[in-house]
């Protein structure tokens, strides 16, 4: 099995295998193609996609998209990493190769922001539409932080303006959620605070 | 002076009037929803279309309504679905023509929450996702654990795994059943598969403590050894459960009503299935023969025997078959595991926090509804870097729009019921 | 006045004041069975706490009914909103007064009265609809323009396969209905082809299980009755529960010989004593077909709204005429 992955010289590199897997790192441009031979060659024969996951390596640092194949002929789980790197995190899409890829990819694309290029379907899979950050990446801001967070003051209850209950205005008690947001920068955290100005939010561009 | 009296109705503040309406949409720079050209909906107001500008080529083309189509919303609370999904689906009459499945109600963000979990801490963490088949939920991240830290669970201990993932099977693949049926409009056959249920899990809670999240996986082996009372318990259900489960069965199988409503309905060919990445029985009633246990074998089961069964067509009748003789199988396989168990230790000398080197490993079992992998990287600490779980509900949720077109509205249900789907596991 | 004049007028008041208090129990009491003969079916207890074995579970039903809020939608057109379980309910309460419970108590004795019967039953379409149309919601009124589409088609096999029994007889009163079957054997034995047909549009007719998608299953929650609650929603409700009521009965006149008693007991008494005696057979067949409803309800899937528009086109309507061809021309050969 080692020896057939050979094959690819030019864009495999780092072969590291384990009990039950092969690994093999391929480059973004090439990984259709190399998935393409992959699954089609009689001799690989890689016909299910069992699992396509996105993985941050930490702040600053790449992201990876790793497929994980199957084939009968061979014993052994074949692991494709693609390096992303995280100022420019497209990557060709292989919704042309295994239609079931779609969710996968949607799901990447949400949790961690990777665009797929190809993909005719990219939306949003858990998080609601107009949801601003992605929640898989590492820096991205758990909700005990929650006056940084994209949704802190939708909620009539977050705003102390609404708390007056002699008065009753509309405006004030509706919801203050709208899509695309009226005001980007109502999230900024109150100058009040040391390091203000800043979001801690890092996932998405301020 | 009732609540329904215009005049004298006091405002709902949820209730925005039309002016209103109107200038928040403008002020959002909202367009109007999108009518296709020349349609009857002229003039209409649109209900359903979401109201934001369309993002993706399949959202403009499940959102554009032609000539006598209808957008309806079969919704996130529903009479009977399992579990919390909303599923759009574009109607001519009565005849679907489109459906968007829509879901995230139930995230948890369990990835996200085991990446601050300790290993042992992260398998209590994945009970809940696919919450009926909790034992395979649990397997999948040992066997990437153990792999990680380098060790082998006892083989008394890998015994015992087989044995409660085949009873969990057992009771899914029942409940199944029942539900597939209760879609349908019959009410009896899902209380009859509860009966069984209800054993298997008094059975699984005198070994492991709890009725449904069992909690039960250890890195390294299970937590408890069988006991008496497990014993007693199994050998009382092993009698009776062949019977219950048959009743049921007949029941539904040869019913007239139930045939002509699943015979031919939904079917999935052997090459759309492995496009789809749809596996474990929903692959094997299309005719393809893949079983994790059999394929890739974890665990002791290359020391079992057992056939893969598989359908030849791939229809909504197909797969409830082949639910059942897979569960006739895994009765079978609790017998070989019961005569060949070992004694020993039921779980390795692993410390409390593990910490393994770096590394990646990943880890795959057959759940009731196909392949449930786990793909855990480990950077030296005391937490998981990434915990990736891939659950096969997910990815059998994306056929559903495939095969519904020309179908009835009242069929969306059987054939959502036919790939069993369970939303824990969909939205993790 | 004309005393008779007096004392008919009196009888009519009577019998109907007592058709209309026997609604309303007649529903506690089939609810009631369903509830715990599905129950008992499904291997567990029905209700059991309220009253002795849970015996007063649908009172109470009907008591959470009536302390509901009335909402009425917005836009709603609230005249035929207010209307339309008036008109179902009328429908099986008028339909009521030709059913012969025993001998002598029939509300009212026509000479038309099959024909009075099935043609009350056609106004709960009528109801139906204006159910649905009034909602002002589109799953209402697809769900109304359902169940009226699938009451139309059942109807035509359910009364062609009556016409059989009235050849038979030679009669549209009930009550030479049931002394036609005195003299000659139940009519089930003489129309074996003309009864499978008759029960199963009878139940399609009043919407139970297998067809009983007008209630259930519906585009989304319950169909034409979605926007209604309370009381109006009570009306619906009872009213589906005294048509099965209502049908049964029929079903036992038609074909099994409404107050008699079966083979090796004398057919009817005289006077008072053969009132009670009637009542006591009619009430037994008539909560056997009852229960009868219930178990198909509880074992039956149901069957989607293609399949049963096939059934009673394709293949109900073609038999209840091939059964009135043979009873027809039985009736000519033999002089029957």
């Amino acid at each position: 099995m080692r020896l057939l992955t050979e094959r690819f010289p030019d864009v495999a590199h780092d072969l590291w295998t384990d009990e039950d897997t092969v690994e093999i790192q391929v480059a973004r441009d090439r990984i259709v193609e190399a998935l393409r031979t992959l699954r089609d060659d009689p001799e690989f024969a890689f016909w299910m996609l069992a699992d396509a996951a996105a993985v941050d390596y930490g702040i600053g640092e790449h992201f990876e998209v790793v497929y994980h194949l199957y084939s009968d002929r061979h014993p052994a789980w074949l692991r494709i990493r693609v390096r992303v790197e995280r100022a420019d995190p497209r990557t060709p899409s292989i919704t042309g190769l295994w239609t079931g890829a779609m969710f996968h990819e949607r799901e990447m694309y949400d949790m961690m922001g990777i665009v797929f290029e190809g993909n005719r379907d990219l939306r949003r899979i858990y998080m609601s539409p107009d949801y601003r950050s992605f929640p898989q990446r590492k820096d991205f801001l758990l909700p005990d932080d929650a006056a940084d967070s994209s949704a802190a003051g939708v909620n009539p209850l977050e705003r102390p303006e609404t708390w007056d209950l002699t008065t009753f205005s509309r405006e004030l008690t509706s919801s203050a959620a709208t899509y695309p947001p009226l005001d980007t920068t109502r999230d900024a955290p109150p100058a009040a605070y040391p390091g203000a100005g800043e979001s801690a939010d890092k996932s998405r561009p301020a | 002076m009732t609540a329904t009296d215009r005049e004298t109705r006091i405002p709902d503040p949820i209730d925005l009037d039309r002016a209103e309406e109107a200038r928040l949409r403008t002020a959002a720079g909202l367009a109007a929803p999108i009518i296709a050209e020349g349609s009857e909906y002229a003039g209409f107001e649109l209900v359903g279309v979401p109201d934001r500008p369309l993002q993706t080529e399949r959202e403009r083309e499940m959102y554009t309504l032609e000539e006598g189509e209808m957008l309806v919303n079969m919704g996130p609370q529903h009479p009977s679905t399992h579990g919390v999904l909303r599923l759009v689906i574009k109607i001519r009459g009565e005849v679907v023509t489109d459906l968007d499945p829509i879901f995230g109600y139930l995230h948890r963000g369990i990835e996200k929450l085991c990446e601050n979990a300790t290993y042992t801490t992260a398998l209590t963490y994945v009970d809940p996702m696919d919450y009926l088949s909790s034992m395979h939920n649990e397997h999948a991240p040992a066997i990437a654990f153990e792999k990680l830290y380098g060790i082998r669970a006892p083989r008394r201990a890998e015994y015992i795994r087989a044995l409660v993932v085949e009873l969990n099977r057992v009771f899914s693949h029942g409940l199944m059943i029942g539900f597939l049926a209760l879609d349908m409009g019959g009410i009896t056959p899902i209380l009859y598969a509860f009966i069984n249920r209800d054993d298997v899990v008094e059975l699984l809670a005198s070994i492991s403590g709890q009725r449904m999240l069992f909690n039960f996986f250890r890195v390294g082996g299970v937590n408890w050894d069988t006991n008496d009372e497990f014993l007693s318990r199994l050998g009382k259900w092993h009698t009776t459960v062949l019977k219950t489960v048959t009743d049921n069965e007949r029941l539904i199988t040869e019913n007239e009503i139930f045939k002509g409503r699943t015979k031919g309905m939904g079917r999935l060919t052997a090459d759309q299935a492995i496009a789809y990445g749809v596996t474990g029985p929903n692959l094997r009633a299309s005719g393809v023969p893949f079983d994790v246990r059999k394929a890739h074998p974890y665990s002791i089961y290359n020391e079992l025997e057992f056939d893969v069964i598989t359908q030849s067509s791939g229809d909504v009748y197909a797969r409830y078959l082949q639910r059942i003789a897979e569960l006739k199988q895994s009765l079978h396989l609790i017998d070989q595991i019961m005569d060949k168990m070992p004694h020993g230790p039921v779980q390795a000398q692993v410390p409390g926090i593990i910490r393994p080197r770096p590394g990646r490993a990943y880890g795959a079992v057959e759940s009731p509804r196909g392949l449930y992998s786990v793909y855990a990287i480990s950077d030296g600490g005391p937490t998981p870097f990434r915990f990736r779980m891939r659950d096969p509900s997910f990815i059998s949720l994306q056929v559903v729009p495939v095969l519904m077109p020309g179908h009835l509205i009242a069929d969306t249900m059987a054939v959502m019921a036919s790939f069993d789907p369970v939303m824990g596991g969909v939205d993790k | 006045m004309d005393l008779n004049l007096l004392l008919g007028i009196g009888r009519f008041v009577l019998s109907t004041t007592l058709l209309l208090l026997l609604t309303v129990p007649t529903a506690f009491i089939v609810i009631q069975i369903e509830l715990k003969v599905i129950a008992g079916m499904q291997l567990r207890y029905g209700p059991n706490r309220v009253g002795p074995w849970g015996v007063f579970q649908s009172t109470i039903h009907g008591f959470k009914v009536l302390a509901k809020e009335d909402a009425i939608p917005d836009q709603a057109d609230r005249s035929t909103f207010t209307l339309a379980p008036w008109m179902v309910f009328m429908a099986a309460a008028m339909s009521m007064l030709v059913i012969p419970f025993a001998p002598g108590a029939v509300a009212a004795d026509f000479n038309i009265g099959v024909v009075y019967f099935f043609a009350v039953l056609g106004l709960s379409v009528v109801g139906l609809l204006v159910a649905g149309w009034s909602s002002y919601n589109k799953y209402s009124l697809l769900g109304g323009l359902r169940s009226a589409a699938q009451m139309v088609s059942y109807e035509i096999p359910l009364t062609l396969s009556v016409v059989g029994v009235v050849l038979l007889t030679g009669s549209l009163n009930f009550s030479q209905i049931i002394a036609h079957q005195l003299a000659h054997g139940w009519n089930v034995w003489w129309q074996l082809l003309g009864f499978p047909v008759f029960f199963i549009a009878s139940t399609a007719e009043i919407n139970r299980t297998p067809f009983d998608l007008v209630e259930a299953d519906s585009e989304i929650v319950a169909g034409p009755f979605t926007e209604y609650s309370g009381m109006r929603f009570g009306f619906f409700f009872f009213a589906e529960y005294v048509s099965l009521f209502i049908m049964s009965t029929i079903v036992v006149s038609l074909f099994f010989g409404g107050w008699l008693a079966p083979w090796p007991f004398p057919g009817q008494l005289a006077g008072f004593a053969g009132t009670i005696y009637g009542l006591f057979w009619f009430f037994l067949k008539t909560y056997f077909f009852v229960f009868l409803a219930v178990w198909m309800r509880t074992t039956l899937p149901r069957i989607r709204v293609d399949q049963l528009m096939g059934v009673a086109w394709k293949v109900l309507l073609p038999l209840a005429l091939i059964n009135l061809f043979i009873t027809a021309i039985a009736v000519v050969a033999f002089n029957l």
